[in-house]
């Protein structure tokens, strides 16, 4: 959750209601020359939002230098974790800050090595009496300065003074151990300078930021905080399908898919990018997709604008099997923790699925509002920083992509049908009319990957099935806590004397691994004992694009039979004399035409 | 409107809601002290998109003036 997206009192009210007693301690001093105290409850509460019950004390207004130099400090002793520095160019250097043209060159230089000499005094102090991580917040350019447009021609104007004088503290962080430089200047240029800084705030209490301005910069100090309390993220486990390019690639094929220098393909191209930059500074990348292993590297080999490639990828789990079971196994297989992982995906059903199976796996949900947010949103994140990025991290990927490839896989199954309970799940059963010839002949067209025998009809050819009085067609339509999917499987049957032929079976992508099928099959043959067959019949006939379907038949209880007019088509028989099997236990209702029959 | 003013000033101040009434003020609440009336101005400002005057942020000074202070800016007053 972002701070910025929580108003001040949502966020106190919050933290009344938290019980931090039962987290590990995180001891914060501050050290300030402005009033920030709204800042602390921000602060709190991200920390809380760690995991982390922070104690956080605030040094008295103006008092850095008499708290870096205390002989016996009263603001952090050794059980102090961070310290925070809030040193404002305005309390250090009236003349810099607001008497800049009054100053002569040589006065200016004066300033600046006195203002740098005294920061580094603080900094090198507080290292001697502390081992605290300490984060120094570099001083903010002047917005308006002060020489106006011929400020940008010189290179000692106020914004080249400001800028200097930050560079050599900078350098005088960079020789401390565990100390830390924060570039205000950035955190000011994502909120925008009207939104971070309030006039009457800094006349009235000495307070120069905004509320927005505290929520960035304690998002920004919480980079710091994740990272060295070693709850930095690892690995980025990717959905494929509206996640790495749009559309699903099993329907539409390489060539359908969306990706590429054009919007909304440029969309998904320059996510990608995003994500290889998270790659080449040491993080590991995982598919995780429903999907067929083939069509995915299709992508990925083939794609001209496919900028993620096979080699960047550590381990990957693309098949049908439930996303908790293959990303615990992604963390088995990579010998890392859960907790040390982002899963990515565009669907509410798999994010809610592994918030809940796997709750210390964090989520990004790429939903369609987020379309052209979603670069910025992981590159802002901050969830994988590091305090260093070393030559090895770059090259982690490979290293552990070769281990991968030695491991043995582990399965693991999780409570599946407790969480399908909680979504509850509706089915709705009815024959097609006129209201649903349309989509139901859209199905049959578009459906690719559960599909059994894959046969394309119009909209007239459904309604002449619906016409016949030797032909039925029935859909479903699937709802759950998050919505209607409209309908998203058919069945369509044809009745012989003794025996019913399932002429079509197919079920929407959208809808695949939650029990639909077994529920759309037993309606199917529970019609057709209905309408007197012993038997029915049903085909699989193979293409590029539904080997998920190739065990269903066999799996729902039918049994081989003879072929009948293909070699490839393999022929199933359920006899209707035997028990039909259970419906699945884990759907909040089903209403069904055929039971009212 | 009342009742969310008043959760607001129990969660700045961070004390139960069952400690506040009407005449609550800096006497009576010790965690009351400049720097949460301060934190408290910025959180009603914010949640109901209202500006206070500096009279205003000075004189109320406890939850009955609070209350109206609030309820006059957010009439448009």
């Amino acid at each position: 959750m972002l701070l910025s997206s929580c108003t001040f009192s949502e966020i106190a009210k919050s933290l009344q209601s938290a019980d931090l007693a039962a987290l590990p301690v995180l001891r914060i001093a501050i050290l300030r020359n402005i009033m920030l105290e709204p800042l602390v409850t921000y602060l709190r509460y991200a920390a809380w939002q760690l995991g982390l019950n922070a104690q956080v004390s605030v040094g008295e207004f103006d008092t850095i230098m008499q708290e870096a130099l205390a002989a016996s400090p009263t603001l952090y002793d050794h059980d102090t974790a961070v310290i925070l520095l809030f040193q404002h160019l305005e309390g250090i250097s009236w003349d810099l800050a607001r008497n800049f043209n009054a100053l002569s060159e040589e006065r200016v230089q004066a300033e600046v090595e006195r203002v740098s000499n005294q920061c580094s005094q603080i900094i090198h102090a507080l290292r001697g009496n502390s081992s605290a991580m300490i984060v120094w917040h570099g001083f903010l350019p002047p917005i308006d300065p002060a020489l106006g447009i011929f400020d940008d021609q010189t290179s000692h104007g106020q914004g080249s003074t400001v800028h200097r004088l930050n560079q050599t503290v900078r350098q005088t962080i960079s020789t401390v151990a565990n100390a830390y430089y924060i570039d205000m200047g950035r955190l000011m240029a994502r909120v925008g300078a009207k939104h971070f800084f309030d006039a009457r705030n800094w006349h009235l209490w000495r307070a120069p930021f905004t509320l927005a301005a505290y929520a960035e910069i304690v998002q920004e100090e919480c980079k710091y905080i994740r990272a060295r309390v070693g709850k930095n993220k690892k690995c980025l486990v990717l959905d494929c399908d509206n996640t790495l390019w749009g559309g699903i690639v099993g329907e539409e094929g390489v060539a359908g898919i969306k990706l590429g220098l054009v919007a909304p393909g440029s969309v998904y191209r320059e996510l990608q990018q995003q994500i290889l930059e998270l790659y080449h500074r040491g993080i590991i990348l995982a598919l995780c997709s429903k999907n067929n292993e083939e069509s995915v590297f299709e992508v990925l080999d083939q794609h001209p604008e496919c900028v993620l490639k096979r080699q960047h990828l550590s381990a990957w789990r693309i098949n049908w099997q439930d996303k908790p079971s293959n990303i615990r196994e992604l963390a088995n297989e990579l010998n890392i923790g859960l907790d040390s992982m982002v899963f990515m995906d565009d669907s509410p059903f798999e994010i809610e699925l592994v918030r809940q199976a796997l709750p210390e796996v964090a989520v990004i949900h790429f939903t369609r509002e987020r379309l052209y947010q979603i670069r910025q949103l992981l590159a802002s994140s901050g969830l994988f920083d590091t305090l260093t990025v070393s030559q090895e991290d770059r090259s982690r990927g490979r290293m552990l992509r070769a281990e991968a490839e030695r491991r043995q896989l582990q399965s693991a199954s999780t409570d599946l049908n407790s969480y399908y309970h909680s979504m509850a799940m509706q089915l709705v059963i009815r024959f097609a009319d006129a209201n649903s010839v349309a989509r139901v002949a859209q199905l049959t067209q578009k459906t690719n990957q559960f599909n059994l025998t894959t046969r394309r009809y119009s909209d007239a050819d459904i309604h002449q099935f619906v016409q016949a009085d030797d032909s039925e067609v029935i859909h479903v339509q699937l709802l759950d806590k998050f919505g209607d999917f409209g309908i998203v499987g058919v069945c369509i049957l044809k009745h012989a004397p003794e025996q019913t032929v399932i002429d079509t079976f197919l079920l929407s992508c959208r809808a695949l691994s939650r029990g639909v099928e077994d529920v759309l099959l037993l309606q199917a043959l529970r019609l057709a004992k209905m309408r007197g067959a012993t038997r029915v019949s049903g085909v699989f006939y193979p293409t590029r694009k539904n080997s998920q379907t190739e065990f269903f038949y066999p799996r729902s209880g039918f049994d081989a039979a003879p072929p009948l007019d293909s070699e490839q088509a393999r022929h199933f028989v359920f006899s209707l004399d035997k028990e039909l099997p259970q419906a699945p236990p884990f759907f909040a209702a089903i209403v069904s035409d055929i039971d009212a029959l | 409107m009342q009742e969310t003013i008043k959760h607001i000033v129990a969660d700045v101040m961070e004390v139960p809601i069952s400690s506040l009434n009407d005449d609550s003020s800096p006497d009576s609440i010790a965690a009351w002290d400049s720097l949460k009336h301060m934190n408290l101005v910025l959180a009603l400002e914010q949640h109901f998109s209202i500006t206070f005057s500096e009279e205003q942020i000075a004189e109320m000074m406890n939850l009955q003036l609070i209350l109206l202070t609030v309820q006059a800016l957010a009439a448009g007053h």
